[in-house]
């Protein structure tokens, strides 16, 4: 009787999963085919769903073609800084936001979820004015900076997050002679891992495709990021496809792995304190 | 004695957030102001206009209003749209099947790829002669379509290509359906209840929130939309694929009309925010939070 | 012991001789430029090239990964963070810059080196009667074909004197013979599917410099000589354009146009579709020879259609010096350089560019210097070289002429390449909206 009831929904949802399988996996699967393939066959007619004569010299003139791996080296950079940034500066602010009772929390809490609505657009160009005033046009600045002074998404999940955890905890460490920087660090810390993970991995991803910032503080191609370096091999004279399919599978790569592995705990980081507060 | 320590604390630590809304925030928001009443092309000095700007924009600019129209034509397609799926995707991917964390990476494959890549993966496979979609469809015996060529189709290809990369909504929606208590759950499996039943009286009732949530980022992701018209089609054909975010771009770095370009980002801005009030207000009707008893 | 002192005092004198060269000019210079990653090769070949030759000055490139607006842009953002180049290309709103003095003013230059004849005269680009920008070489119009595909559907091959070329209903009929359906069918004969073409005749680029020896061909123009007036709306303007885009929607002999504002990436690359026999005449500009020269197959060239007369383009993106560079004179020694066929024949040798030295294209000895090679094939000298003698540069004086063309008549023009209006319809709207836009102000 069990096995009976359950086999038509589990039959669905396989079904279901495999059509989602191939509508999403599919133009990946399309993009590492005309990875192996070379350019004159890619836009051959009919197409060929795997070349008989895999091109796995296109791997490698990437890398000649363009400066890939010093593209490689400058992104991690970037993403390396924006981890740190993210992570001292949103544990901070949320730390604070939700477990120290100060007048203007409120405030500045309301104040940080306002500028989610902010349009990207509207700050833009003053911004780009601003770090000319400053000096820090094309170098790494501009892109990594700002990640030091918060970012609203991440400090309202973790202030969703933190608001969780019991206070009895703190109030113990208080007895105990403990200040606010003990709590944070030997207390909150360790408890929010899966929280942190998330904002780890979201900076990670967000930093390594991020291509307006790129676009429009790198001038000297010695600093280009994987981004811009893709778009490259699509100039307007010339469209490298075979290269860029290998490019991109080479530039996703590393996130497939990292997501693959990470999930769990980025999704129990989302999951608990919840994003219903 | 407490008390004050607390205050200092707290600003201590929120000082970067503090600073970031000023230096970040206000200051660029002022400058925006600022910059808007200016006729300003970066090569001569600016030109104080007043509201010159504003005016040209609602009465002359058709562009104007042609970009508001594909903007709004593009939110209202694709955030209903992009909820379903993902929510359909999140319960699909919440299920006890084997492998599940593999299926997990593989419908949140398409936000991994970096925007440059999916961009030019869609181009290829809207291409009217050689991409894989019209090969399909002649394989089937269907006309191809003129995804990104027609003016009447333009947008709805978009739309279909944002529904590939639903993976982060999908994340957040799967993260809210584990959140939900296991014995309300049961419970209603218990009575008898199939998935309807639950979906109506437990999971739309808990997870209200997390749709509230995803419901307002993907009106103001769907309101900002521009990488990928910028690089598929650039506004084409004939304009109607120029979102609101293009338009601005163009007439900022293409025509050098910084001034405009402002004004056209404030209205944006308010744009922004009273369709966020509307979709905040209009929550108290529909959004359970915990702890309130039904 | 003399022998030491001698040893030591040529050592002494080595290693001041070297600190002298240390302390010598070590000049930096930064160039700005765009292109595929061919051109940027070859842009850095001439740069590297340079600094051996002028020892002392250190020259970065600034490879640009976009061009046309974008460059535009950034070229502004980077005037306004003063972060310009020294030198580099330029492109579209060049006179908006020279009038306000961002340029380098290279007439004492030229004259005190008496360069200006020995260049094509259109080479010098002038604002009020000083020289502030080169174009960089002399680019062209070129019909393109793949003779194998020719020769196996038994079309005749077209003639490659640009004073008898063939006209634009010989090459239409040339294309119609090329263009084969699924079944086999060509256009015009019964059961001929246009949704299922497996070979176009012809794909022409349309973008707007393309557009132009077509238009001229035909006796129309653009804009007056005086910039004052758009002629677009007229007969023989209307005719060009409809004929251009019945290959499309009557001829079929083609595939959608690249649609205006489109980047060249949402369409196959046609110079693989020439060589895959996919497509089987391709018109763009003679800058493809540089990517044709490295694929393998019988490359054709034939002279552009006439409709009324003949007509030929000369474009180029223009070279200048920034003129907050702290460098004047090694960065014109740069842009001498650049200049140069001689110095940067690789640049030339390959196809990417025309000489603009007029003794290039006159004199035996040079002209083989860069078109005795495969990149430039048989049929080059009469249908491309030799046309340049009848070249028109394109409106580029024209005062606000991106902005009119992108807003007004490009739009106009999507709809008439997809057929949903004819040429005459959209010009006439489009040349009306310009004279209503105020702005038509002239020539810079």
């Amino acid at each position: 009787m069990r096995p009976n009831r359950k086999t038509l929904p589990r039959l669905l949802t396989y079904l279901a999963l495999l059509l989602g399988t191939v509508a999403f996996l599919g133009p990946f699967l399309w993009q590492i085919r005309s990875s192996f393939m070379a350019l004159a066959d890619i836009f051959g007619y009919p197409p060929v769903w795997w070349p008989k004569d895999p091109q796995w010299q296109n791997y490698v003139d990437v890398f000649n073609i363009i400066p890939f791996a010093t593209y490689y080296l400058n992104t991690v950079l970037i993403v390396l800084w924006n981890i740190a940034g993210s992570l001292i500066s949103n544990i901070c602010i949320a730390f604070a936001l939700a477990r120290i009772p100060f007048r203007g929390r409120k405030t500045l809490f309301a104040l940080s979820i306002g500028t989610l609505m902010l349009p990207a657009a509207v700050t833009m160009i003053p911004t780009y004015i601003e770090w000319s005033w400053l000096g820090g046009l094309n170098s790494f600045l501009p892109l990594t900076v700002p990640s030091f002074f918060g970012n609203a998404f991440f400090i309202f999940l973790l202030v969703q997050f933190f608001r969780a955890i019991p206070r009895e905890y703190d109030e113990a460490a208080f007895v105990d002679g403990a200040g606010y920087p003990q709590i944070l660090l030997k207390l909150i810390v360790p408890m929010a891992q899966p929280a942190i993970a998330v904002v780890v991995i979201f900076t990670f991803l967000n930093t390594w495709n991020d291509f307006m910032g790129p676009l429009l503080y790198l001038n000297d191609s010695k600093l280009f990021t994987l981004a811009l370096g893709l778009k490259s091999l699509l100039s307007s004279y010339n469209s490298y496809w075979h290269l860029l399919m290998a490019g991109a599978t080479l530039v996703a790569l590393p996130l497939i792995v990292v997501f693959f592995f990470a999930q769990k705990s980025f999704i129990e980081g989302l999951t608990a304190g919840g994003i219903k507060g | 004695m407490t008390f004050r320590k607390d205050s200092l604390w707290g600003w201590v630590f929120c000082l970067p957030l503090v600073l970031g809304l000023s230096i970040w925030v206000a200051f660029p928001l002022g400058v925006a102001v600022v910059m808007s009443l200016f006729k300003w092309n970066m090569i001569s000095p600016a030109q104080f206009i007043g509201l010159g700007n504003y005016v040209f924009m609602f009465f002359a600019d058709h562009l104007f209003w042609q970009s508001l129209s594909v903007m709004a034509l593009y939110t209202v397609l694709s955030v209903p749209l992009q909820l379903v799926l993902a929510f359909g995707l999140a319960l699909l991917l919440n299920t006890k099947v084997r492998g599940m964390g593999v299926f997990r990476t593989i419908f949140y494959l398409p936000s991994l790829i970096p925007t440059v890549v999916s961009t030019a993966l869609w181009l290829w496979l809207f291409n009217p002669q050689y991409g894989f979609f019209n090969l399909i469809l002649d394989a089937v015996g269907l006309p191809a379509v003129d995804w990104l060529t027609s003016p009447d189709m333009v947008i709805s290809s978009l739309v279909l290509m944002s529904l590939w990369s639903v993976g982060n909504i999908v994340i957040i929606f799967l993260a809210g359906l584990q959140g939900i208590p296991k014995e309300l759950e049961e419970a209603t499996e218990v009575d008898g209840g199939n998935l309807w039943h639950r979906l109506r009286h437990v999971i739309f009732p808990f997870m209200s929130p997390v749709i509230f949530y995803n419901l307002v980022m993907g009106v103001i992701a769907g309101l900002q939309i521009f990488t990928q018209p910028y690089i598929m089609t650039n506004g084409g054909p004939a304009n109607s694929s120029l979102t609101y975010v293009l338009h601005l771009y163009k007439q900022a770095f293409q025509f050098s009309k910084m001034g405009y370009a402002n004004a056209l980002a404030l209205v944006l801005l308010i744009v922004t925010v009273i369709l966020s009030l509307i979709v905040f207000k209009s929550s108290d009707k529909w959004v359970y939070y915990d702890g309130d008893k039904k | 012991m003399k022998k030491g002192f001698a040893v030591a005092a040529a050592l002494i004198l080595q290693v001041c001789l070297a600190v002298a060269g240390l302390s010598a000019e070590n000049t930096k210079l930064t160039f700005m430029f765009w292109g595929s990653p061919a051109e940027d090769q070859a842009i850095r070949k001439a740069l590297k090239d340079f600094e051996a030759a002028n020892p002392g000055i250190t020259v970065t490139p600034l490879y640009a990964v976009y061009s046309g607006a974008e460059y535009d842009a950034k070229m502004k953002a980077m005037s306004e963070s003063d972060t310009l180049p020294d030198v580099g290309y330029f492109g579209g709103s060049f006179y908006d810059y020279a009038s306000n003095d961002f340029f380098l003013d290279m007439t004492p230059y030229v004259e005190k080196e008496g360069l200006k004849k020995d260049y094509l005269p259109q080479t010098w680009l002038t604002y009020k009667d000083k020289i502030y920008g080169a174009y960089t070489a002399a680019e062209s119009q070129v019909v393109y074909y793949n003779k194998k595909t020719l020769q196996d559907a038994g079309v005749a091959l077209p003639p490659t004197d640009y004073k008898k070329a063939w006209t634009w209903d010989q090459y239409v009929a040339a294309w119609t013979k090329l263009t084969i359906d699924k079944g086999g069918k060509h256009p015009g004969e019964a059961g001929f599917d246009p949704k299922k073409i497996v070979r176009f005749g012809v794909f022409h680029e349309t973008w707007d410099q393309m557009l132009f020896p077509v238009v001229w061909s035909n006796g129309g123009d653009i804009f007056s000589e005086d910039g004052k007036q758009i002629l677009i709306d007229s007969p023989e303007t209307i005719q060009a354009i409809q004929r251009l885009a019945d290959l499309k929607n009557k001829n079929m002999v083609m595939s959608a146009p690249g649609l205006t504002e489109y980047n060249s990436t949402s369409k196959a690359d046609p110079k693989v579709l020439l060589q895959n026999g996919q497509i089987g005449f391709y018109v763009s500009g003679q800058w493809e020879l540089l990517d044709f020269a490295g694929m393998k197959f019988p490359l054709g060239i034939g002279a552009l259609p006439i409709q009324k007369k003949p007509a030929q383009l000369y474009v180029s993106g223009i070279n200048v010096i920034f003129k907050k560079t702290k460098n004047p004179d090694a960065a014109w020694k740069l842009q001498k350089w650049m200049m140069t066929p001689d110095k940067t024949l690789d640049l030339y040798a390959r196809g990417l560019w025309m000489p603009t030295k007029s003794s290039w294209y006159t004199d035996k000895a040079d002209l083989a210097k860069w078109t005795d090679n495969a990149a430039h094939p048989a049929g080059f000298k009469e249908a491309v070289l030799d046309s340049m003698t009848i070249s028109r540069v394109a409106p580029a004086r024209i005062k606000n002429y991106s902005q009119i063309w992108s807003e007004f008549v490009n739009p106009e023009l999507d709809l008439i390449w997809l057929g949903k209006q004819s040429a005459e319809v959209g010009l006439k709207k489009a040349a009306d909206k310009v004279r209503k836009s105020g702005l038509l102000q002239g020539l810079w």
